[in-house]
């Protein structure tokens, strides 16, 4: 069949040649490259300065909040909404983006993740999850976040990061850097972990490990649902977030008076409550 | 996990997808009726690499099968990779006489993607219980070709692919790609490749 007569058939060609070719502006030889586009404000060091800079603004602060964010992976859109309804929450000091950040660890999905994570008003500290680590993830995670292992003291609370992803990296979580990062616990307010997986079924010593070292709650992502646990003969409670695909996020409240956290939606939040397993 | 056990080594899968040509070539099973037109294809870009090549049989002007490979140099953050594919192509009949070329401008194809690294696998690793993850050498690519026949047996063309994982994402939430990137979002999604096409 010969369209050459056709009147419409010309310019619509060449307007369709020329979106396509101008909207593939990106040249790329593999599937699997290693340079997202990412600036530098995803990154832990420059979200760390941002958090120092916030607080010699503010002072001390009696009461403040911090989002809980968790895999992301695939659904940057509800990411995205997730974040803009978190930056018109006045409370929310910083947010914390427990893992899974990618599905497969291919550079477009952590490109994505970057674009809304850029956006966030508040510093916003990822922490590494499984599947960042899939394909090239590891090289991506070094070069544009940072360490995966790191702490930061904000209002005489320590918060203190660290990889648990046991299938993809050996010997973690490093509990030697755990047990001197979680030193002088006494003289804090509070001191609080986070990592993509609360201690694993297989090693549910470890929660009794971060208790005797100080360690007031744990915050986690990975299941992909809500849930706040803690081990009846522990007490320690481990609150894990659900994933954004369900445009939902946690929010811990600190206070003088202790912690409480609330599972929410972009129209509400719900007290969690901590159950014994 | 059929697949996994199907694609359990690179090589198994580029023998797999020659054999497939071959067959389809009507060489070793009868088939001759359905004997298509020969050709060489070399691409760069477009997530196949440096260099891709590619032998392609054509049947009736429109349906194209390629199997190919591919190489990436060394790149930051990893060492030198080959990569396998086994693609579809269809052409559609519409066609553009441009002076003493004709141009086509609405190729549609799909295509599976093995690259041979050591970091990633098509057999999920011993540490991974079943069914963890999905195999993170393998991805499956779709491609839009625009090409322009310059002589009886030479093509050079323009083409544009979109990996699985950008195209499920545009699909599901298209808004997060208008808002964040031009030309209808698809700046976030798509690669550009150019190739040239020789038929025996």
């Amino acid at each position: 069949m010969d369209f050459k007569h056709d009147a419409w058939f010309k310019p619509v060609t060449l307007a369709a040649i020329m979106a396509l070719t101008l909207s593939g502006c990106n040249y790329e030889i593999s599937p699997w490259a290693t340079d997202p586009n990412c600036s530098n404000k995803v990154s832990i060091e420059y979200n760390l300065n941002r958090l120092a800079e916030f607080e010699e603004q503010v002072g001390v602060r009696d009461t403040y909040q911090v989002a809980i964010v968790s895999d992301p992976q695939s659904y940057p859109g509800a990411f995205e909404n997730v974040i803009e309804h978190v930056n018109t929450l006045e409370d929310v000091d910083f947010i914390l983006l427990t893992g899974d950040l990618a599905d497969t660890g291919i550079k477009a999905e952590f490109e994505w993740v970057c674009t809304v994570m850029e956006k966030a008003k508040q510093p916003i500290f990822a922490v590494i999850g499984n599947h960042d680590a899939l394909a090239f993830g590891k090289d991506i995670w070094s070069k544009y976040f940072g360490p995966e292992d790191y702490s930061f003291t904000y209002q005489n609370s320590k918060f203190i990061a660290y990889n648990d992803n046991k299938y993809e990296f050996a010997n973690v979580p490093d509990r030697d850097w755990l047990a001197q990062e979680t030193q002088g616990y006494e003289d804090r307010d509070f001191t609080i972990v986070t990592s993509h997986i609360a201690p694993w079924d297989s090693d549910l010593a470890l929660s009794q490990e971060l208790k005797d070292l100080g360690v007031d709650l744990g915050l986690h992502g990975h299941v992909h649902r809500f849930d706040f646990w803690q081990l009846f003969d522990v007490q320690l409670p481990h609150y894990e977030a659900t994933f954004t695909k369900d445009e939902s996020f946690g929010l811990l409240s600190v206070n003088p008076a202790g912690l409480t956290l609330e599972n929410c939606t972009l129209s509400q939040c719900e007290v969690a409550q901590v159950r014994n397993r | 996990m059929i697949l996994n056990k199907l694609f359990q080594k690179n090589r198994h899968f580029f023998v797999l997808s020659f054999l497939l040509v071959i067959s389809f070539q009507g060489h070793g099973f009868g088939f001759s009726h359905i004997k298509g037109e020969e050709h060489f294809d070399i691409q760069s870009g477009s997530l196949m690499g440096l260099l891709h090549v590619s032998y392609v049989n054509e049947y009736d002007n429109q349906h194209s099968v390629l199997v190919g490979l591919g190489y990436i140099p060394k790149l930051s953050n990893h060492k030198e990779m080959l990569l396998h594919s086994l693609r579809y192509r269809y052409d559609f009949a519409k066609t553009w006489q441009v002076k003493d070329m004709i141009l086509n401008p609405l190729s549609l194809g799909v295509g599976l993607l093995v690259s041979s690294h050591d970091d990633l696998f098509l057999d999920l690793p011993a540490q991974y219980p079943d069914g963890y993850y999905a195999p993170s050498a393998m991805r499956i690519i779709f491609n839009y070709q625009a090409t322009l026949q310059i002589r009886p047996h030479f093509q050079a063309y323009f083409d544009v692919s979109v990996l699985d994982v950008g195209l499920i994402s545009y699909i599901r939430e298209p808004d997060f790609f208008y808002d964040n990137y031009d030309y209808l979002g698809l700046e976030g999604i798509t690669n550009w490749g150019v190739g040239v096409r020789y038929g025996f």
